[in-house]
């Protein structure tokens, strides 16, 4: 069921996920498509949330914004950044942690290289916001010698995140503790819980795939999204997917697109990354608890593998 | 006349069946190996006369252990796909 | 006692079925026929592997010996019409079988050479040739589709001018290819067209020596109002004619087997029909496939799906879907609850190529009704021969003796 759409208010809006943004020239969205979607969402009950571009928004967007409740990210280079609900930097380096206040949402991305580089200046944001989020931009270029670094990574991360548990500021970090809270998958969503409307007023299951090809949309606002094969988007479609325990994973389908061209079937470098992620949550667990009571019933098990695919497999 | 006169293991059928295909892929590289290929020539021709004789001594194995009936004229022969063995007779 | 005479009783077509792996060479996208109902729509006499091409392929796959791991193989050479490459063919097979030996692979002991052939060069010097030197190691199928009018309907010489059918250039050959494959099954194709000729073509078939006839209807959404019934009269029309004639005792027809028209569990029974991506395909361009019908010349509507090259390797995150993909997930709900779902089969290169984006997980439904139909008349046939096995006091000795038909696995 449809719970989100995102409304790109510019080609330029800032992303926040894997995807980059590749239009250079600004193209703001029509007001009339603008309020087309803001009734639209509220027709079909949705929640909304905006992407911003750099720019600050002329007064009427502004206005006919505020008649819906939403969302708003921005990158912290916006205009408006101080009015963003979720802020957004470029890079691990490009965040001063002085300027950061406990109530914040930032989302950080990152290339590879520099993750590696730079995550040990995240133990200095971890302090200062309620959520971070990292996206690793690049992890379809992972090779094995990138996940041994990454498991060790995330090893010296959940120290400073149970310092932070310990010392009674529970901050929500991605990828150490969402599937501490999850007892069920909870996913992008891009395709079965959530749209997106890019700029020319067309439907995309994402901003990525609007950025990919703008002529692979699924419906414009005057007619309705009208996604074909809509099931291949949930999990029960997923063979991989819905085996599996990782349940904060992304389960990003553009990323699934592009490396096995199919929406519903994540690349290994997806699943094992996640399963990294997920491993390490289970040791932080673990070392949270061994200072005191913690969400007890949430249990992470011990497994073997790192990616659900050895396990689902035909051909074996 | 062919008569069923027992049968093996499907471990044991496995293993002549192997040396079975080793032996007709073996003869049908001699057919392409010249002696002056240096490499594999040689060791074609001692490939040949081992397997050929393990073969042979899978089927005397096999026979001794087993005690199938035999006929002077004749021979056994195995289906691989039910493991049996046939005794053929003119 | 010589006890070195092994009789080898083995279905060539199901060699090692399940357990082998097949890599298939497009060595052309040439062939002398047009056939009416060929999926190969981008054939051109252009696409022809190199040596260096296949070289590189079978460098690469027996570099590759962990990624490999199935007990046997069987290489494919498909075009096309494969035996114009006959001499390509031939170093690539003395290729094969000299690398195989020099690196010890597992595949020494067990390895086939497949073709499917339109039967027209057979009996040329060269493809006899080769075919006396691999006589062990091989598998061809000749196609022909039945009586002459039947076959020479859809089976056309490529060409300006009028029609002119391939029969009497393909059965001329059936003689020698019996004498030297006794058990060899032919491929018999059915579109719209086809249907009042099946019956005659079966028995025709089997009437030139062919014991195994493995016959399917086409894959693409070829069918019109009321060929479902016209298919129905004709089985029921064959099943009359196989029981009264008692060709049921040595001969098959694949259109009848006890297997089809049950219902399917959902958990138990949910396997994939389609080989695709246990299968590895090399076209001249040296790219790889998951199965020939996802190379371009296949492809009506969508992209090739290439899951690597001869340089560079194979691409595994592209093999996923494939090694993922069972029966109800690529199912409409129709096909999940049908209750005569066993032995509906599917293409995944036509259920890609008619899907409504590019997913090979949505299945194509446009056979349904000509399977619904098959199975009324599988049914009859049944019936009546068991009946009459059972007034004839022979049907244990039929059950001991029947041929084994398998379902056909592309």
């Amino acid at each position: 069921m449809l719970k989100y759409l995102i409304i790109q208010l510019d080609s330029t809006s800032t992303s926040f996920c894997h995807y980059a943004v590749n239009r250079r020239e600004p193209c703001l969205m029509p007001l009339d498509t603008l309020r087309k979607a803001i009734r639209w969402s509220m027709i079909e009950n949705v929640n909304v949330q905006f992407l911003y571009p750099e720019y600050p928004l002329p007064a009427e967007y502004a206005d006919a914004i505020e008649t819906i409740d939403h969302v708003k990210i921005m990158q912290a280079t916006a205009a408006d950044a101080g009015k963003a609900d979720i802020v957004v930097f470029d890079g691990i380096a490009s965040v001063d942690a002085d300027s950061l206040s406990e109530d914040m949402s930032i989302v950080v991305r990152t290339g590879k290289k520099a993750f590696f580089a730079e995550y040990a200046m995240l133990n200095a944001i971890l302090p200062k916001v309620s959520r971070l989020n990292v996206v690793i931009t690049d992890i379809a270029s992972f090779a094995d010698d990138d996940f041994t670094t990454y498991e060790a990574a995330l090893t010296e991360l959940a120290v400073a995140v149970k310092n932070e548990y310990v010392g009674n500021h529970p901050v929500q970090f991605n990828l150490l503790t969402d599937r501490i809270m999850l007892k069920e998958m909870n996913n992008c969503g891009a395709g079965s819980e959530s749209l997106t409307l890019a700029p020319n007023g067309r439907f995309y299951v994402c901003p990525a795939f609007y950025f990919d090809d703008e002529s692979d949309s699924v419906g414009d606002i005057d007619n309705g999204p009208s996604l074909k094969n809509p099931q291949l988007y949930k999990l029960g479609y997923a063979p991989i997917c819905r085996v599996c325990d990782a349940f904060h994973c992304h389960r990003c389908v553009w990323l699934n697109r592009r490396t096995t061209l199919e929406v519903n079937t994540p690349s290994h470098e997806q699943c094992a990354t996640a399963h990294i992620e997920r491993n390490a949550s289970r040791r932080l667990l673990e070392a949270i608890r061994e200072v005191g009571e913690f969400l007890p019933g949430m249990e992470i098990p011990e497994i073997d593998y790192i990616d659900p695919f050895e396990n689902v497999r035909i051909d074996r | 006349m062919k008569k069923e006169v027992g049968y093996v293991s499907a471990e044991e059928r496995d293993e002549i069946q192997r040396l079975f295909e080793r032996r007709n892929g073996l003869t049908e590289l001699a057919k392409i190996l010249t002696p002056d290929n240096d490499e594999l020539y040689e060791r074609l021709v001692a490939d040949m006369g081992d397997t050929a004789t393990r073969f042979q001594g899978w089927w005397n194995d096999k026979s001794a252990k087993y005690g199938w009936e035999s006929a002077p004229e004749g021979h056994w022969e195995i289906d691989f796909n039910d493991c049996k063995i046939y005794l053929i007779t003119n | 006692m010589n006890e070195e005479k092994l009789k080898i009783k083995e279905d060539a077509q199901q060699w090692e079925g399940g357990v082998a792996k097949n890599i298939t060479f497009i060595v052309t996208k040439d062939c002398q026929l047009a056939c009416k109902y060929c999926y190969l729509v981008g054939k051109n006499e252009e696409e022809r592997m190199s040596w260096e091409v296949a070289k590189q392929a079978i460098d690469y796959i027996f570099d590759h010996e962990n990624d490999f791991p199935e007990r046997s193989v069987v290489f494919d050479f498909i075009g096309g019409e494969p035996f114009l490459e006959i001499d390509l063919i031939e170093r690539i097979c003395d290729y094969i079988k000299t690398e195989l030996f020099r690196r010890q692979h597992h595949w020494f002991d067990s390895y086939r050479f497949s073709f499917s052939t339109n039967g027209i060069n057979y009996d040329t010097q060269k493809v006899q040739r080769f075919i006396e030197k691999n006589a062990s190691h091989l598998s061809i199928g000749i196609t022909i589709d039945g009586t002459q009018r039947k076959h020479d309907l859809n089976r056309i010489w490529k060409g300006d001018g009028p029609e002119r059918g391939s029969y009497n250039d393909v059965v001329r050959n059936i003689p020698l290819w019996l004498s030297q494959f006794p058990g060899g099954g032919t491929k018999v194709t059915i579109s719209s067209a086809d249907i009042p000729y099946i019956r005659e073509s079966v028995l025709h078939l089997y009437s030139l020596g062919i014991h195994e006839v493995n016959i399917n209807v086409v894959f693409e959404d070829v069918w019109q109002e009321g060929d479902d019934r016209r298919f129905e009269e004709q089985l029921m029309l064959l099943a009359d004619d196989i029981i009264d004639g008692d060709y049921y005792k040595d001969y098959s027809c694949s259109f009848f087997s006890e297997r089809i028209g049950k219902p399917l569990d959902p958990v138990k029974e949910n396997n994939n029909w389609c080989g695709a991506g246990r299968m590895l395909s090399i076209d001249a361009a040296g790219n790889f496939y998951p199965c020939t019908r996802f190379a371009a010349y296949s492809l009506r509507e969508k992209r090739p799906i290439i899951i690597g090259n001869v340089r560079d390797g194979i691409n595994k995150n592209r093999l996923r879907p494939f090694l993922t993909l069972d029966r109800t997930t690529q199912s409409p709900q129709e096909c999940v609850d049908c209750e005569v779902a066993s032995g509906c089969a599917w293409c995944q290169g036509e259920n890609y190529d008619a899907a409504e984006t590019p997913t090979v997980y949505q299945r194509s439904t446009a056979i349904c009704l000509m399977h619904k139909a098959r199975v009324r008349a599988n049914n009859y046939y049944w019936n009546r021969l068991f009946r009459k096995l059972e007034k004839d006091g022979s049907r244990e000795e039929f059950e001991q003796n029947k041929r084994n038909v398998k379902p056909e696995i592309c």
